[in-house]
């Protein structure tokens, strides 16, 4: 009669349940959130959830094959951050904003558009710091140079 | 009708549809946006009590193993995951979700720990936090506007996000709290028509098929035994040494393989084809990621000078 394994059904089943949570929370940013960086990293959040699944059914079996499939989630997450990242900068370079709603001209067809006058109403007003503002006052001195508007697009073309 | 009532009696019964439902509410008090006259302020403090509360509930279905401290961490690491997990998707300012994404990941390597999978701790600590630190060097540099940017203030459909993904938890909750182990069932080969038509019902352990090896079916006979070959398991059993093996009722004891040689020798016997296409994976993304972030310049069908169509694909805000 082998030993009892103290790596129970109620054990893994923790591990199911974190790893569900992450996986819906990620979600729920992917879909919700306009900033292309935390949209990736929701996407991340997502993995680390099937990671934590993978994990918990690997030693619940008492087998390799659960850490295994999370080193190819590794491999798979280090491809996914390296063409994100490449693909974030080029989209800020041709926009220069990090907000995926001005990418919707090349949504699906059939599908309507968010007019950008709803999303500015919909912002959250931001809540303004209490107490007075102190900002330290400098003297200006001579003429403000003339200098280009956005240097970047300069330098990129 | 009796059906339907039935199911909503089922489902009103279950302690999780509150769990899910208080953190559905909470989260969609703290996704950034405007939500009617309520003040930002009142918003998220309602929205952080009613996460907590629907966490709280959520964690009545753990159980922790029997041990003491493995019981402790699994909470410590648990808890902070989760609620990293729900700061990460609604901090305004791109650089705190950043941060938090960070706790995460840590939080899971502490449970990876928990599993005996140390050498993926290491590696998850390893390559997440060098991917984190890269995305965090990115918002420093993209995103000056410290959370004051409009995007970063409206969430894009909120309540229809929020529904649709704690429809799929409350989903994944209410199938894996009703998990069975195969014990309850019983195993054998006279079990195998049942448990073979009804394989989601229960969960058996691949060390415990040894019965199934030798059953009239080719294919399952097959399947078992690559799942049960020594190559491929944690610990194998082996029968008692020195004067306890003088003993013939002496139990025979479990030898774990140490981690990092037995996850190397499974992976280049057992998955080595996953080996190459990992790499012809890796290959393909670093040839991407060089040809997307140095294009050539774009050459419109109506003109034929590459400079002058560059000129019209860059747009100036």
């Amino acid at each position: 009669m082998p030993p009892t394994d103290i790596f129970t059904l109620e054990v893994l089943r923790d591990y199911l349940l974190i790893g569900a949570a992450l996986f819906a929370l990620g979600i729920l940013g992917f879909l919700s959130r306009r900033n292309l960086i935390v949209m990736f990293l929701s996407a991340e959040m997502m993995l680390q959830g099937v990671a934590l699944t993978l994990v918990g059914f690997g030693r619940y079996h008492g087998n390799w094959t659960g850490q295994i499939l999370t080193i190819m989630i590794l491999t798979v997450a280090a491809c996914e951050a390296s063409i994100a990242l490449a693909l974030i900068v080029i989209l800020y370079n041709r926009r220069s904003s990090l907000d995926v709603t001005l990418w919707q001209d090349i949504r699906e067809a059939g599908v309507p558009a968010t007019p950008a006058s709803l999303i500015t109403e919909e912002a959250e007003p931001v809540d303004a710091a209490p107490g007075p503002e102190s900002y330290p006052h400098l003297t200006p001195a001579g003429v403000e140079p003339a200098h280009p508007v956005e240097p970047w697009i300069e330098r990129r073309s | 009708m009796d059906v339907i009532f039935q199911f909503i009696g089922s489902v009103l019964g279950m302690t999780g549809t509150y769990a899910v439902l208080l953190g559905g509410l909470g989260t969609y008090l703290l996704l950034p946006h405007r939500h009617g006259a309520i003040r930002p302020r009142a918003a998220h403090g309602a929205g952080l009590i009613a996460v907590a509360v629907g966490l709280l509930i959520y964690m009545t279905y753990w159980r922790p193993p029997g041990l003491f401290l493995p019981a402790v961490f699994l909470y410590i690491f648990g808890a902070p995951s989760l609620i990293g997990a729900v700061l990460t998707i609604t901090s305004r300012d791109p650089v705190a979700s950043a941060l938090w994404f960070a706790s995460v990941v840590l939080s899971t390597a502490g449970l990876f720990l928990l599993a005996e999978a140390p050498f993926l701790a290491a590696g998850t600590i390893i390559v997440y936090a060098g991917a984190v630190i890269v995305t965090f060097l990115f918002v420093i540099m993209l995103a000056q506007m410290e959370g004051k940017a409009d995007y970063d203030r409206a969430a894009r459909s909120p309540g229809w996000a929020t529904l649709t993904s704690f429809i799929i938890l409350w989903c994944l909750l209410a199938t894996i709290a009703t998990l069975k182990t195969g014990e309850t069932i019983g195993t054998g080969i006279h079990h195998l028509a049942r448990n073979r038509m009804e394989p989601e019902k229960q969960l058996l352990r691949s060390r415990d098929l040894d019965a199934y090896i030798g059953s009239p079916d080719a294919t399952m006979t097959s399947v078992v035994r690559r799942a049960v070959s020594p190559m491929s398991q944690i610990a194998n059993l082996r029968p008692a040494e020195g004067e306890a093996a003088a003993n013939p009722d002496a139990p025979s004891v479990m030898v774990h393989r140490p981690n990092v040689a037995g996850i190397a020798a499974s992976m280049y016997t057992d998955h080595l084809a996953s080996v190459a296409i990992a790499g012809a994976l890796l290959f393909v993304a670093l040839v991407g990621a060089v040809a997307i972030t140095n294009p050539r310049m774009p050459v419109r069908p109506s003109s034929s000078d590459p400079a002058q169509s560059a000129a019209i694909g860059s747009i100036r805000p």
